[in-house]
């Protein structure tokens, strides 16, 4: 086991090299760089942009350089210094603009995750075991509606409909006085009274998948040998479905824990400028329209990071529900 | 709309002056500060005024202290609106209805007959919003730190064909002396890019600099950042763009100061009064009314609409103004308690065909030059179906032309061409040496013509309802046209190589017409149908330079007399006669004169002029005095 996660943290390490030299690249692919933008905002405000000035940031951004240098002075300085670089739009260091957007991204998605999980893990047993019963075309109905509706719409309808019968407008994360507050009783309820938007919008877009996963599974497993013979021997029914064939269910969605924090990521940035969460989803999108390179290379690699570490997490849990699976011994 | 005529000012400065005589009784401030003025934390409100305070007269009446004024912020770069809400008090400004360049910081001026020297008289005892005295020194030193090559925006300091020099004759007076004449700073100093001259202070921004502190290049890269002018743009910043308003250290001289900064990770963003504030309301009651500005920081439109519609807004237009949004915003200002005012835009025009007069394809180049083919093409442009289909019947058919608001109006030149009238069009494409085969036409050598117009959706999502009705008129005259809807950056790539038939933007210079005469004449980069005839006025992108046309050399010319010119009536003569060059070579077609544009305000907030002008360099509201709304 120890092997195991031995080899794999190396592997990791190469991997995240990978990501954070594509995430470099993918950046610069597009036309123009940075103060392309800035100069076309600018003079859509009217401004007259000097072509001396542009030369002269062109240089102290080292945008002139290869690619090649770029990427090195980027990657050393955060590999030696833990510095990501400076945001060309905000001047100002990208670790101080990230952290506490990723927390709030980690803070929302980890409980749509929760949610997620908590509707559809009874969903998807009680449907598998009672298969084409009036419950399961619900449920199934249900599921797919929540797939179905994309989660812009659904942000947009549910901002509509609070606007129109409870009179508020439910964007963000916190009330005014709570925004810049310790975190407390008060703070977590206002918190709770605006999140449930997000997280509901974010959690019922993959249920279905989780429910349809669960029962496709579960149907396997209900009819194999091992389940008569438990049945046979008497256990209740609940511990018989419970204790084996759900956790052999389970492994398909366990072994792909490690892609639902990114996927979350990535598809909660919509959700996310519709609903104005302050989360990492908008300062990424906002910094790859602005080729803000520095910022949006943080964001992609520490999403690289946060896919890698979840596969890693799923691999130890599958090892731990599956003892079948062994690693590394033979 | 009412004016600080020259005679009301001289009247409200005696009246000022009989005022400091019978002691400070009459004198009133915020409430707020009263407590803190009693406690010792702040000085009385005498010694924080100037001598002459500006006296503003309220647009209807004499406000009430108190309140907070909630607007937004689209994301957190929308430094746009910051400037013309909080950041603008320059030297000078323009009266309310932009016809007059009047004090502000400077009480007084004097221009010498050779327009090169302007001497100016600040206020005496003008103060920071931290109590410190703002001098000659302060502006001595901004200009100072924007010569440096390496350091700030492209402001009038660092343009090389007009180096600016200062000299400071005493703590209140000092002159800007240019290289050459200089007709055009009153009016840059009027702008929103005044601001850049008057808002650095010496005593705080020195200390990034290492003409001052020689250890500035370290202090900065212990600080994290690569170099001194990193430091300095993170703290001071250079004028209004948004870094400025992360830092509550920042000593200003606006109404508001910055409470809670502006970051990257900020969901609002709030301004409180400036104690020092150097203007008085006509009964002497230092300004501004409202305490406090809140600011949301939001990505969502969605979330500002229904902010506005929920009445969560106290005044904004910006962003959720839109053609789209008018009847929603009707429709709820019974609920949300506000009421629309309008604005009068300064674009003239919802949009500017610009084909490309420098094309890289020779053939394609003499057809766009042909001034036959752009007749051709505005007869075929059905302007009324495009006005009642996409703006519900608001504006009229209109060219590239001043607006008629505007000193510089020329109905024949707005109206020009304007009429749909495909035998017009048929016949101006024959003088252009087009031929039409079967559905379209084609060049006189049988090569087909298909014209490739670059368009950006998101910038104005009507463009693109515009453009789809345009493709089928046109395409219904014989041109054959596509459409091709890019990004920003590509958009901008574009120029440089040359190669575009025709891109599209909005139509700005309609009141601002000497500023921005992009339309009119080759005069900079956003001439995009000329882009190779400005870089060679200006001296930019020698690479691509190509020589202009005569008549274009002929604008060029008398625009350059009127940059150096100190007369404002001989600069109106010398602009007439560019846009009699530019009605008559017809560069650029035009569709429609944009309808009047509205703000939202709430129906207790007063002292809101209506209608008010709109423009970017005229930064509506701030000409209207926002520091004079307040709460009833």
């Amino acid at each position: 086991m120890l092997r195991f996660v031995t080899n794999r943290l190396i592997a990791m390490v190469l991997t995240l090299w990978a990501v954070s030299f594509v995430a470099f690249a993918i950046i610069q692919l597009p036309p123009g760089d940075y103060l392309t933008t800035y100069v076309a905002s600018l003079s859509a405000q009217g401004e007259r942009v000097d072509p001396r000035m542009i030369e002269a940031l062109r240089n102290q951004y080292g945008f002139g350089e290869p690619f090649i240098v770029q990427y090195w002075k980027w990657i050393s300085g955060i590999l030696t210094r833990g510095d990501f670089g400076q945001s060309f739009e905000w001047k100002a260091p990208v670790t101080s603009l990230i952290w506490g957007r990723l927390g709030n991204s980690l803070l929302v998605e980890g409980l749509a995750v929760l949610v997620m999980w908590t509707i559809a893990l009874p969903i998807g047993i009680y449907v598998a075991v009672k298969k084409y019963s009036l419950g399961d075309y619900l449920a199934t109905i249900a599921g797919f509606i929540g797939l179905a509706i994309p989660n812009f719409l659904m942000a947009l309808l549910l901002m509509y409909l609070s606007f129109v019968w409870f009179g508020t407008t439910i964007g963000g994360l916190y009330s005014p006085g709570f925004e810049n507050a310790h975190w407390s009783l008060p703070k977590l309820m206002d918190f709770l009274s605006r999140a449930w938007a997000p997280v509901l919008v974010l959690a019922t877009a993959g249920t279905a998948e989780l429910i349809r996963i669960l029962r496709a599974n579960l149907l396997d497993e209900l009819k194999k040998p091992y389940v008569v013979t438990a049945r046979a021997k008497g256990l209740p029914e609940w511990k018989v479905i419970l204790k084996y064939p759900v956790r052999v269910a389970l492994n398909p969605l366990v072994s792909t824990i490690g892609w639902l924090l990114p996927a979350l990521v990535s598809s909660s940035v919509i959700v996310s400028v519709v609903l104005n969460l302050p989360t990492a989803g908008p300062l990424l999108l906002r910094s790859l329209t602005s080729q803000d390179m520095y910022l949006a290379g943080a964001i992609i690699m520490l999403l690289g990071v946060l896919t890698v570490i979840g596969t890693l997490i799923s691999d130890l849990l599958l090892a731990w529900i599956d003892p079948r699976i062994r690693y590394g011994s033979k | 709309m009412r004016n600080v005529s020259g005679l009301g000012l001289s009247g409200a400065v005696a009246f000022m002056a009989l005022l400091a005589a019978s002691g400070p009784a009459l004198s009133q401030q915020a409430p707020m500060l009263d407590e803190l003025v009693s406690s010792g934390a702040l000085p009385p409100l005498e010694e924080r005024l100037p001598a002459n305070p500006l006296v503003i007269e309220p647009v209807e009446s004499i406000g009430t202290y108190g309140g907070t004024w909630r607007s937004a912020l689209r994301g957190g770069l929308d430094n746009a609106w910051i400037a013309r809400t909080v950041a603008y008090d320059g030297l000078v400004r323009y009266d309310r209805e932009w016809k007059e360049i009047i004090p502000n910081l400077a009480e007084s001026w004097e221009v010498s007959a050779d327009s090169r020297t302007y001497t100016f008289k600040l206020r005496d005892g003008l103060k920071w919003n931290n109590g410190t005295p703002f001098t000659s020194e302060d502006i001595a030193f901004a200009v100072e730190l924007f010569s440096e090559p390496t350091y700030g925006g492209g402001t009038f300091i660092k343009n090389p064909q007009n180096p600016v020099s200062v000299e400071v004759v005493d703590d209140t007076t000092f002159s800007l002396v240019f290289g050459n004449p200089n007709g055009v700073i009153m009016d840059e100093l009027a702008s929103v890019n005044g601001l850049t001259l008057v808002s650095l202070n010496k005593a705080y921004c020195s200390q990034f600099y290492p003409a001052y502190n020689e250890n500035a290049g370290a202090e900065a890269q212990a600080a994290g950042f690569e170099t001194w002018e990193a430091w300095m743009e993170d703290r001071c910043g250079w004028a209004t763009e948004t870094i400025r308003w992360g830092n509550p250290e920042l000593p200003f001289m606006n109404a508001w100061m910055v409470e809670q900064p502006l970051t990257g990770d900020a969901t609002r963003a709030t301004f409180v009064r400036n104690p020092y504030y150097w203007k008085v309301d006509t009964e002497g009651n230092q300004l501004p009314y409202i305490d406090r500005l809140d600011m949301r920081v939001s990505d969502s439109l969605e979330e500002i609409t229904l902010m506005a519609l929920n009445g969560e807004i106290d005044f904004q237009d910006r962003h959720i103004a839109t053609v789209v949004n008018q009847p929603l915003f009707f429709d709820g200002q019974e609920q949300g308690d506000y009421r629309l005012g309008a604005n009068v835009p300064s674009n003239m025009n919802t949009l500017v065909l610009q084909f490309n007069l420098n094309h890289v394809d020779e053939k394609r180049r003499e057809l766009f030059q042909n001034k036959d083919f752009r007749i051709g093409i505005s007869h075929l442009l059905d302007r009324e179906e495009i006005i009642d289909v996409v703006f519900t019947g608001q504006g009229e058919p209109f060219q590239a032309a001043p607006r008629p608001e505007s000193p510089f109006y020329d109905e024949e030149m707005a109206k020009q061409y304007t009429e749909y009238d495909p035998d017009a069009a048929a016949a101006a494409f024959e003088a252009a040496g087009l031929v039409r085969n079967g559905d379209y036409y084609t060049f006189a050598d049988g090569t087909p013509l298909n014209v490739t117009i670059d368009l950006i959706s998101s910038f104005r999502s009507e463009w693109v309802d515009m453009m789809e009705l345009m493709q089928l008129q046109l395409e219904a005259g014989g041109i054959n046209i596509e459409l091709n809807n890019i990004d920003r950056t590509l958009y901008y790539d574009k120029r440089l190589v040359g190669d575009y038939d025709a891109q599209i933007w909005q139509g700005d210079g309609g009141l601002d017409v000497i500023q921005e005469p992009r339309y009119y004449m080759p005069s900079g980069a956003e001439s995009v149908w000329a882009f190779r005839w400005q870089a060679w006025y200006n001296g930019s992108d020698p690479e691509i330079a190509e020589e202009p046309a005569d008549w274009a050399k002929e604008q060029m010319d008398l625009y350059t007399q009127l940059r150096g010119e100190g007369d404002p009536a001989v600069r109106d003569d010398l602009m007439k006669q560019i846009l009699a060059i530019a009605k008559e070579n017809f560069p650029v077609i035009g569709v429609s004169l944009p309808g009047n544009g509205y703000y939202i305000a709430k129906n207790n907030m007063r002292n809101i002029a209506e209608p008010m002008l709109h423009a970017y360099l005229f930064p509506t509201p701030a000409p209207y005095d926002p520091f004079q709304w307040y709460f009833d």
